[in-house]
């Protein structure tokens, strides 16, 4: 009853990438429903990669090369990610019925991980803007927020003690120059 | 009661101060270094602001070295000077960041011949244009070496060895492109072989080169002079020739390519540009900064150090050099088939 | 005997107190931009040097000692408790290391690689006052050949680093060995991988793809289980080496040294080679129905030594051939040259008192690293009492300080949230990291050396297996494939 329509679930993979309980990856190989969903959205990235560096290695010219050009190593790469991405494919199709439990995940948790990806961007543009330090304290906040922190406020102290304590450490004794804002940190 | 309360009441108390507490005592510290280390001097045209300086290259290479013995040099002129790193392909990426930066005299770049030829191979769409060149400062000369008990007397002996049979003559040397690879192609180019044919194995470091080159692996190398002079001095290796258009000083035994008739004529120099669209006063006011720095004792000490040459050069000249470098280059890396 | 006296002068040299506080504070720094993902000791060393130009020449190689041996330290701390390598060579030590504190034995986990540093420290160190010439030697006949039976024995040896699935592993080795593909073909200077961007010609920052593929994904991994509000027991139990930890401890310390300081000497060696052989040694070592994969002690003592070994490994070449092979030798050799010190043959002969202090130096850095971080052990596992929202949150600011400071283009920003979502993908399918980065640092080695072994021989295979060396490694590497078969051979007629 709860395993749900493929394709369906595929496509909610694809856009979020969702998540189980198997963090480690060292575990015996988990089959419940988000893991073998999660192994064969891997399979099909597998095979564009092998797509894009089959496609890559044949633009390349062997011009002074030695007796092995360029080419060689990608194409034997591109090769065998062509083949581990269809094997994990094709065995996380078979292995897709009998698997247990949901594969997506709550939506409240994929949209967190969608604010966080956000929180990233917005911070990688306006880092040069307004320095290292404001920029910095407000990915901590946000990301201790969404990370589940009970006191948010607290965390715009916190954060801000980092990033002032990295700043003066880093660009003002060492002299890593950081990004500053117009006030100089 | 009152006794037993406070406790609690006192703990969450100051966890709720103590976050502000250290965020005020880390804002003090940031406005208490405010300014550190700035010394502005001199420099009108740069409304005593910081020079800053990209090394397009890694901590520890070329252009790392030059650029932080400039700036000790320029410490005691115009205070501190900011150096950073912005490594990668020979340089072009550094340029293409560099390029983006807006027409601030207080902006410089470490620039050279790997680079020139870098922009050309990485089909870098950025290039030296967009930039103001200032001054050429240092120069290294190339070395060809053999292992100390290889078979090759002299670079005669090298030279016949390319006619005979080009392939089975190995040369190692730095990144592909690079200074080394040139000199060899302009080698074979001059003794009527095909530069492309050259069996050249780069690599990533002097280290690694000097390695395939002791283990026996290959017939010979070139290398830059401050880099593999310990090992001349220390008897590893046998100096066969210099890329310099007179003998060097600290080979005073050794032979130019020249000498020895093959007319090849190469320096790995090192300059400094600033960004285009600077005005001509500034471009004046900074040349005059390197200048006086390329003359005083210090620098000169310096190059003694490290091996290297005085190539100072400025204005138009250093303009004229670099373009009549871009147009030779240019042709050889076509004739390595690295275009 | 002349060289023990020099090296009792160049200990009464360092061993001032206004040096010893220089050492402090070298070893202070070093610790910290080791423990930051990005900041290494080469950056650190070069942004500093102009400022100590001031100082005396002793007290800022002594402080320089301390920011080296302290930065190979430093890495490892964050790797065991958070499992966020610091740096790319302390990636295997979080595989069981980081298990280890999950279980309440974080304290001695920091203590073995505390000690083993130290142990490894110090005899690499006395390597590099006895046998350095020795070792030079060895390091500047391996030629491309040697290197391609060094990365065969490589990659046979991290078959045990790709877990419980063959095709996993295997599928994240690919991923890695890719991401090495990206940039300029070093022999060709053609750019593979790269689509035009300027900032991919230069190949990926592996220091990029381990804080993606540990640090980011475990924050996300963690946002999307909500397990951010949780914190860890940080010691249960006894705290620090029981009796039988110590006696797992110290052969793999002593193996891991053994493996680190040749592997370090050489050019293109690395700390991540021998830190990928050593855990493989130690975990085919294990007898059956140990705590690899579960948090073995001995897979956190083996790395952690060979990675110091070859941090002292280093500086063999440095001192006695005037060759630096890292970019942390590179800078290392501008302080020495800044300071009047050619390195080369006649550094021993001509720059004695000086090189003495320095040697001396990097003993004393050593035992204070030790003597600052042992006490500090439990400190520093109270760390995860913090809860993990704090924690991750700061995770993610030193991530993305680390990319600027190795690159500092939008690029790699963009790069290292790619990676992250790629890592999160990965570890949700129950595919293991810690391949990935060894393709990484493996690939390109392998590569090149192959090419350009086989350019040299002009095509002709057979200059691979000579010399006596390749010989002995392909050997080896021969046992590694056949052993296990063996073994269990071997086994299994004992208990008939």
């Amino acid at each position: 009853m709860a395993i749900p329509e493929t394709g369906d679930a595929r496509e909610s993979i694809d856009d979020h990438e969702s998540g189980d309980d198997v963090g480690t990856g060292d575990g015996p190989a988990g089959d419940d429903g988000r893991t073998v969903g999660a192994a064969a959205v891997l399979g099909l990235f597998l095979l564009a990669l092998a797509a894009v560096t089959l496609f890559d290695a044949a633009s390349l010219s062997r011009a002074g090369a030695g007796p092995l050009g360029p080419a060689v190593f990608p194409g034997l790469i591109g090769t065998l990610l062509a083949v581990a991405g269809v094997t994990m494919l094709v065995r996380s199709l078979r292995q897709w019925p009998s698997a247990p439990g949901p594969a997506g995940v709550p939506a409240g948790r994929l949209l967190r991980l969608a604010a966080l990806v956000v929180l990233l961007v917005i911070f990688a543009v306006v880092l040069p803007i307004v320095g290292y330090v404001a920029s910095s304290t407000a990915l901590f906040a946000g990301a201790a927020f969404l990370l589940g922190s009970p006191h948010p406020w607290r965390g715009i102290a916190y954060g801000w003690t980092l990033a002032a304590v990295v700043f003066v450490v880093f660009d003002r004794v060492i002299g890593l120059s950081l990004p500053a804002g117009p006030w100089g940190f | 009661m009152d006794q037993r309360r406070s406790g609690p009441v006192r703990r969450a108390r100051s966890r709720r101060v103590a976050p502000v507490v250290t965020a005020a005592v880390a804002t003090v510290a940031l406005l208490v270094t405010q300014g550190l280390g700035q010394r502005p001097e001199g420099l009108h045209a740069l409304e005593g602001r910081q020079l800053r300086l990209m090394a397009p290259a890694a901590p520890g290479g070329g252009w790392d070295q030059t650029s932080r013995e400039i700036q000790t040099a320029l410490r005691d002129r115009i205070g501190r000077v900011e150096v950073y790193n912005v490594d990668g392909a020979g340089g072009t990426v550094g340029l293409s960041q560099y390029a983006q930066l807006p027409a601030d005299p207080t902006e410089l770049m470490v620039t050279g011949l790997i680079m020139v030829g870098a922009i050309q191979t990485n089909h870098s769409p950025v290039t030296l244009a967009e930039t103001t060149p200032l001054a050429r400062l240092t120069t290294d000369y190339e070395v060809v070496v053999v292992p100390a008990d290889s078979p090759l007397r002299g670079i005669d002996d090298l030279v016949t060895a390319m006619r005979t049979d080009l392939r089975s003559v190995s040369i190692a040397g730095g990144s592909a492109g690079g200074v080394e690879q040139i000199l060899a192609g302009l080698i074979a180019d001059e003794i009527g072989k095909n530069p492309s044919k050259v069996n050249y194995i780069a690599h990533s470091g002097g280290g690694e080169m000097l390695t395939t080159l002791l283990s026996g692996r290959s017939d010979a190398a070139i290398s830059g002079l401050s880099e593999i002079l310990p090992q001349i001095e220390a008897g590893r290796v046998r100096p066969l020739a210099v890329s310099s258009a007179e003998r060097l000083p600290t080979l005073p035994d050794v032979p130019t390519l020249r000498e020895r008739g093959v007319d090849v004529e190469l320096s790995n120099w090192r300059g400094i540009v600033a960004p285009a669209g600077i005005s001509a006063e500034e471009e004046r006011v900074l040349e005059d900064m390197l200048m006086r720095m390329a003359r005083s004792p210090r620098w000169q000490e310096t190059l003694r150090r490290r091996g290297w040459g005085d190539a100072a050069l400025a204005g138009p000249e250093f303009e004229r050099f670099l373009a009549s470098e871009q147009r030779r280059i240019g042709r050889v890396l076509e004739k390595l088939d690295l275009r | 005997m002349d060289q023990l006296e020099a090296l009792l002068r160049g200990f009464d040299a360092a061993l001032s107190a206004g040096n010893l506080l220089w050492a402090l504070l070298g070893v202070t720094i070093g610790t910290a931009v080791g423990v930051l993902p990005g900041i290494g000791p080469a950056l650190t060393v070069a942004l500093l040097l102009p400022i100590t130009f001031r100082l005396e020449p002793t007290s800022s190689l002594i402080m320089f000692a301390g920011i080296y041996y302290g930065g190979m330290y430093g890495g490892s701390t964050t790797s065991i408790l958070l499992n966020t390598p610091g740096e790319s060579a302390a990636m295997v030590s979080a595989l069981e290391g980081n298990k280890m504190s999950r279980a309440g034995r974080g304290a001695a986990a920091l203590a073995t690689a505390a000690l083993g540093s130290f142990v490894a420290g110090t005899l690499g160190t006395l390597g590099v006052t006895l046998l350095a010439p020795v070792v030079a030697e060895f390091a500047i006949g391996f030629g491309p050949s040697e290197y391609v039976a060094l990365m065969a024995l490589a990659f046979v040896s991290v078959s045990t680093l790709l877990g419980s699935s063959r095709l996993k592993g295997m599928a994240s080795l690919l991923v890695g060995l890719t991401v090495g593909l990206v940039g300029i073909d070093a022999q060709t200077g053609q750019a593979r991988l790269s689509f035009g961007i300027p900032a991919l010609l230069d190949g990926i920052d592996v220091v990029i793809v381990v804080v993606a593929l540990f640090a980011l994904g475990e924050t996300f991994d963690r946002l999307l289980k909500g397990t951010g509000g949780e914190t860890v027991e940080p010691v249960r139990g006894r705290a620090v080496l029981s009796r039988q930890d110590w006696r797992r401890s110290w052969p793999a310390w002593l193996r891991g040294t053994v493996l680190g300081f040749p592997i370090g000497a050489l050019p293109a060696g690395g700390a991540e080679v021998p830190t990928f052989l050593s855990y493989s040694t130690e975990r085919r070592l294990s007898r059956k129905g140990s705590r690899f994969g579960r948090g073995a002690i001995e897979g956190v003592a083996g790395p952690e030594a060979a990675n110091n070994a070859a941090a002292a490994g280093v500086l063999v070449p440095l001192l006695t051939i005037g060759l630096p092979t890292s970019a942390t030798a590179a800078v290392i050799l501008t302080a020495f040259q800044s300071y009047g010190l050619q390195p080369g043959p006649q550094l021993f002969s001509e720059s004695g008192p000086l090189l003495w202090t320095l040697i001396a130096s990097l003993y004393i850095g050593n035992l204070m690293l030790l003597v600052l971080n042992l006490p500090l052990v439990k400190l520093w596992a109270r760390l995860l009492t913090i809860p993990a929202y704090a924690i991750y949150a700061a995770v993610l600011v030193f991530a993305t300080l680390g990319t600027f400071a190795s690159g500092g283009t939008t690029v790699d920003l963009v790069v290292l949230y790619a990676l992250g979502a790629v890592a999160l993908l990965m570890r949700t399918a129950n595919v293991p990291v810690a391949p990935a980065v060894v393709g990484l640092i493996l690939g390109p080695l392998a590569e090149q050396q192959l090419r350009r072994a086989l350019a040299l021989s002009q095509g002709d295979p057979t200059v691979l297996v000579s010399g006596p060396l390749t010989i002995a490694l392909w050997g080896v590497v021969a046992l590694f494939v056949v052993a296990p078969g063996v073994l269990k051979f071997v086994r299994l007629r004992k208990t008939c």
